[in-house]
C-alpha cells in the first residue's frame, strides 16, 4: 500500500514544479517583465522628463503604478493553468494531487510571481516618475495585500477560463470585474503611503478581500477543477 | 424556492392565472398611486422624485435576481448538479441584468435632473456598472464553453465568486468616496425617515416588482426547458 502524501507536501510539489517548468522556459518571467517594464517607459514618456507635476501627483502615480501591475499579471498569470490544459498534463495533475493542493500550489507561483514584477516595477516606478515615498513600510504593505488579492482571484479565474474557448480575451473580461474591488483598495492604500490621501482603513479592508477570496477559492475551486 | 419541472407544467391551472392577472392588477395600482397617491418629496426638482418608486424597486429586484442566481448556482455546485438549477441562475441573471440596465438608466436620467450630468462615478454608479461588467462577464463565459456540463459547472463557480466579491462592490467601495445618493430608506441609525404614503408605495412596488421578477423567471425556466428538451428530440 502506497505512503498517502501529505497536503503540504503536495502544495510544495505543485508550487515548484510550476517554477521548474517556468524556468526551463522563462516565458511568463520575460514576457511578464517585459510588458511591465514596457508600459512602464510608456507611461514615463507620456508624462514627460518632470513626470506627474503638481498637487495631483501623488493622487494619481498610484492609479498608474497598479494599472502596470494589473495589466503585466494579466499577461502571466493566466498560463499557469492555460498550459496545463494545452499541453494535457492537466488529467494527470488530478490524478497526482488533491484540488485544494492544486489551488494553494498554483495560488503560491502566481504569488511569488507577482511580488517578483512588484519588486522590479515598483523600484523602477518610484525611480523614474518621482514617486514621492513618505512612508516606505506601507507601500510595502500595499504591495504585498494588493499582490496577494491579484495572485488569489487571478488564479481562481484562470482556473475557469483554461477549460473555455478564446482564453486570451476571456480572462481579462472575467478578472476585471473580481479584482476591480482589490485593485481601488490598494490603490486608496499605496496613495496612502505616498502621502497623497487617508488611508482611511483601505489596507485592512484590502486584507478583508485578500481572505474572503481565499476562503471562496478553497470552496469553489475542487467543483471548478474536477469535472 | 422551488424550481417546478417545466416538462410536467406547461399548461396552467385557474389558480395560477388568477395569480397573474392579480399581479398584473398590483403592478398597475403601484404605478396609478406612484404618480396620484404618494406626494413629492421635498428639496427635489420639479416631480423627479416620483422616478424613486421606480429605480429604487428595479434596483432592489437586480439585487434580488442576482443573489438568487448565486443561491442557484450554489445548489447545483454542491446540490448534485441538477439541471434545472442551472437554468434557473442564468435565467435570474438574464433577468437581472434587465433590472439592473432599467435601474442604472432611470438614475443616470434624474442625476440629469438634480446633479446636471448623467454619469458623475457616484458610488453606487460605480457599484452598479461593476455589477453590469460582472453578469455580462457571466454571460460572455456561458457563451465560451460548448460542453453544457462544463459550461453549467463553470458558469456557476463564477457567480458563487460574485457572491464573495458582492459585498466589496455594495458596501466598501461606496465608502471609500463620497457620495451624493439620497440616504437610504434603511440608513446607519437604522431610522426609517420618509413620508408614511411614499414610503407605502415605495415598498408596495419592490414587492410588485419581486414578484413581477419571480413570475417572469418562472416563464423563463419554462421556456429553456422545452426549448432543451425540443433540441434533445431532434437530435434523437
Amino acid at each position: 500500500m502506497p505512503r498517502r502524501s501529505s497536503f503540504v507536501a503536495e502544495t510544495a510539489a505543485v508550487f515548484l514544479k510550476d517554477w521548474r517548468t517556468e524556468l526551463r522556459t522563462r516565458y511568463a518571467l520575460n514576457a511578464v517583465a517585459l510588458f511591465a517594464v514596457t508600459t512602464l517607459v510608456v507611461v514615463s514618456l507620456g508624462l514627460g522628463p518632470l513626470g506627474a507635476v503638481g498637487g495631483d501627483r501623488a493622487s494619481i502615480l498610484p492609479v498608474l503604478l497598479w494599472l502596470i501591475l494589473l495589466f503585466a499579471a494579466s499577461a502571466g498569470l493566466p498560463r499557469s493553468f492555460a498550459h496545463e490544459e494545452e499541453t494535457h498534463t492537466a488529467t494527470a495533475l488530478r490524478l497526482a494531487a488533491r484540488p485544494v493542493a492544486v489551488f494553494c500550489g498554483k495560488l503560491l507561483y502566481s504569488l511569488t510571481l507577482i511580488l517578483a514584477i512588484e519588486a522590479l516595477v515598483a523600484p523602477l516606478f518610484a525611480a523614474m516618475l518621482q514617486l514621492p515615498v513618505e512612508s516606505p513600510g506601507r507601500l510595502v504593505a500595499a504591495l504585498a495585500v494588493g499582490g496577494y488579492g491579484l495572485a488569489a482571484a487571478s488564479t481562481l479565474v484562470a482556473a475557469i477560463v483554461a477549460q473555455a474557448r478564446g482564453k486570451g480575451a476571456l480572462f481579462a473580461v472575467l478578472a476585471f470585474p473580481v479584482l476591480i474591488p482589490v485593485l481601488l483598495l490598494a490603490m486608496a492604500a499605496t496613495r496612502a503611503a505616498v502621502g497623497g490621501g487617508a488611508e482611511d482603513g483601505a489596507l485592512l479592508q484590502a486584507l478583508l478581500y485578500d481572505a474572503s477570496v481565499t476562503v471562496g477559492g478553497l470552496m469553489l475551486f475542487p467543483p471548478i477543477w474536477n469535472p | 424556492m422551488a424550481v417546478p419541472d417545466a416538462s410536467r407544467s406547461h399548461s396552467s391551472s385557474p389558480l395560477t392565472s388568477s395569480l397573474a392577472w392579480g399581479l398584473w392588477l398590483w403592478v398597475a395600482v403601484t404605478i396609478w398611486a406612484a404618480f396620484y397617491y404618494a406626494p413629492l418629496a421635498a428639496g427635489f426638482i420639479g416631480e423627479s422624485s416620483r422616478i424613486l418608486f421606480f429605480h429604487v424597486p428595479m434596483a432592489w429586484t437586480s439585487f434580488v435576481a442576482f443573489i438568487a442566481a448565486g443561491v442557484w448556482s450554489l445548489r447545483y455546485l454542491f446540490g448534485g448538479r441538477r439541471t434545472e438549477h442551472d437554468r434557473a441562475a442564468t435565467a435570474a441573471v438574464e433577468l437581472g441584468m434587465v433590472f439592473c440596465i432599467l435601474a442604472t438608466v432611470t438614475g443616470a436620467l434624474w442625476a440629469r435632473i438634480m446633479w446636471g450630468a448623467y454619469w458623475n462615478w457616484d458610488p453606487r454608479q460605480i457599484s452598479i456598472t461593476l455589477a453590469l461588467l460582472f453578469y455580462a462577464a457571466y454571460l460572455v463565459l456561458r457563451g465560451a464553453v460548448e460542453d453544457p456540463d462544463a459550461r453549467a459547472r463553470l458558469s456557476a463557480a463564477y457567480a458563487a465568486l460574485g457572491l464573495i466579491v458582492a459585498p466589496f462592490l455594495f458596501f466598501v467601495l461606496p465608502r471609500i468616496t463620497f457620495s451624493l445618493h439620497p440616504e437610504s430608506v434603511i440608513n446607519a441609525q437604522g431610522k426609517v425617515e420618509m413620508e408614511s404614503r411614499m414610503l407605502q408605495v415605495l415598498l408596495s412596488g419592490s414587492a410588485a416588482f419581486t414578484a413581477f421578477f419571480f413570475w417572469l423567471h418562472n416563464l423563463r425556466c419554462r421556456i429553456a426547458a422545452l426549448a432543451e428538451r425540443d433540441a434533445a428530440e431532434k437530435e434523437a
